[in-house]
């Protein structure tokens, strides 16, 4: 009957085959971890991101709503895993009126960054769309393992592991907490603020004084030691 | 006045001049271009920015001209060591003409400062005061902190294969503290010592002629004038007053640059708190 069936259901066979295998080996394209020779030459990170290089193991990343049942039954993971979108956690599950609300509402000291305040960037274009994870969560494109490959180079061309050590939402260094979460800065910051002041407080009133002491000077007119060209040559 | 009447005595040569006026163009550059982008959130620093082209064209400017003070520093370390006398180094390094902290400088701060109170008669100052010291070896200071974390910060990529990128959070606060501590000490200290007191009004002309009044260096630094004139040097040094129109071009000069710093000053001060750190 139809005489081209054999060779469509081998024309779909083979399609199958390839999309199946194709994706195989997209999927094997893994995070490349910076004991690989090539990441290694780039970084001079003490390595301290390769802690978050370890899947979750027995935890089950994506976890239904707690309580809130989805029809008669609640999803189990593998279901949740399909309907899920994305393989991320809701950093944001249960915040009241979520949607009505700004990232700033929460976090309006991460709002006043460099990168927001003066490369107009927004929350969304590092943290990505809804879910928004953790950025220490294990497939947040903001994990330090993949962060400078999948957020920091879309406009940092070449960022590495150690570039994306950059702290974009950094303590005010001037607040006695940031001894504590970013010692090095606080440090830093005070030193110098302590060399600027303590430079001012020296000159400042001392060129005042200075400049209020000469108004009250008399210069001495003293016979003006001159010399006339002529005379020199004559000399 | 006879205009080759030698009233003057030399004070900086040509050279060290040219250097004055390179780093003067250079750093009000780069205050102009660093203030744009560190208030680029107002119209104060937009505007600058649109001089130097934008708030990208003064990153490059920024960095560029930052090289060339770089250049400037190194060429300036290297005709230091060809001026010093190593034959008798390092005794040659000490002396009434070097520019080396002494003992005496300590003395004469605090003399001076006695002196404000009207407790002590005014120090015998020589060649160099305590304050030129002090403003000499700042840009040292200055410079080497500034070009090195400034740097880091303009080739961030090659700098994060040396450090951790967090520590170009901590390059970029050291960066601002200091570069804010040198506009604000060149703008109030230096350009009031340089023109607003009484001994200089309106301004000291020594770094563009490249002397001063041999009457005023009498009053201000006697200390000098007596070890030339006990040498007998003093002739040697005396030169006649520059003709009125480079004296001009001088006063244009020194005004337009203290106009540049004092419209930095102020601007950044009116909009300091409409920016976020």
């Amino acid at each position: 009957m139809d005489r081209f069936r054999p060779f469509k259901l081998w024309f779909a066979g083979i399609l199958c085959f390839g999309l199946i295998f194709t994706g195989s080996m997209t999927s094997a394209q893994e995070e490349v971890a910076s004991a690989i020779r090539r990441y290694k030459a780039y970084e001079a990170s003490t390595g301290y991101y390769e802690e978050y290089e370890v899947r979750p193991r027995h935890q089950r990343p994506l976890i239904g709503v707690p309580n809130i049942r989805e029809g008669i039954f609640p999803y189990s993971p593998t279901i949740a895993k399909v309907r899920s979108r994305t393989h991320l956690a809701d950093s944001h599950q249960g915040i009241r009126f979520y949607t009505g609300r700004q990232c700033a509402d929460c976090h309006p000291a991460a709002a006043l960054d460099i990168h927001t305040t003066r490369a107009n960037l927004t929350c969304r274009q590092c943290h990505g769309d809804e879910p928004i994870a953790s950025i220490n969560f294990y497939w947040s494109p903001l994990n330090p393992i993949r962060r400078h490959a999948y957020v920091c180079a879309k406009c940092h061309e070449g960022a590495s592991a150690s570039y994306a050590a950059y702290v974009v939402h950094a303590p005010n260094p001037a607040l006695a907490k940031t001894f504590d979460e970013f010692p090095i800065l606080a440090w830093a910051f005070w030193i110098m603020v302590v060399i600027a002041v303590g430079t001012f407080v020296l000159f400042l009133p001392h060129t005042i004084l200075w400049g209020i002491r000469e108004l009250f000077v008399k210069k001495k007119t003293k016979e003006k030691k001159t010399i006339e060209p002529d005379n020199e040559n004559a000399d | 006045m006879n205009p080759t009447m030698k009233t003057r005595i030399k004070r900086f040569t040509p050279l060290q001049r040219i250097f004055h006026l390179f780093l003067m163009l250079t750093f009000l550059i780069q205050g102009a271009t660093g203030l744009a982008r560190m208030f680029v959130e107002t119209s104060w620093g937009k505007n600058l920015g649109y001089v130097f082209g934008g708030y990208e064209a003064a990153r490059t400017v920024h960095i560029y001209v930052g090289i060339i003070m770089l250049c400037g520093l190194a060429l300036h370390i290297i005709y230091l060591m060809v001026k010093v006398n190593w034959r008798k180094f390092p005794s040659s390094l000490h002396g009434p003409d070097s520019l080396l902290f002494s003992l005496k400088d300590v003395k004469d701060f605090f003399q001076h400062i006695a002196w404000f109170f009207g407790a002590k008669k005014a120090p015998h100052f020589d060649r160099w005061g305590y304050w030129e010291k002090f403003d000499y070896w700042a840009v040292f200071w200055g410079m080497i902190i500034l070009g090195a974390t400034g740097l880091l910060l303009a080739y961030q990529m090659a700098a994060s294969r040396i450090m951790p990128g967090w520590g170009l959070n901590v390059a970029l606060w050291v960066h601002r503290i200091e570069a804010i501590l040198a506009m604000a000490h060149v703008f109030l200290i230096h350009f009031f010592v340089g023109h607003l007191r009484r001994h200089n009004f309106p301004m000291d002309r020594a770094m563009f002629e490249g002397s001063v009044k041999l009457e005023d260096a009498r009053h201000e630094r006697p200390a000098w004038i007596a070890r030339l004139e006990q040498g007998g040097e003093l002739d040697g040094v005396l030169v006649p007053e520059a003709m009125t129109p480079q004296r001009v071009i001088y006063y244009i000069f020194g005004f337009a640059a203290v106009a540049a710093g004092l419209y930095l000053l102020i601007g950044a001060l009116i909009n300091v708190r409409y920016i976020s750190w």
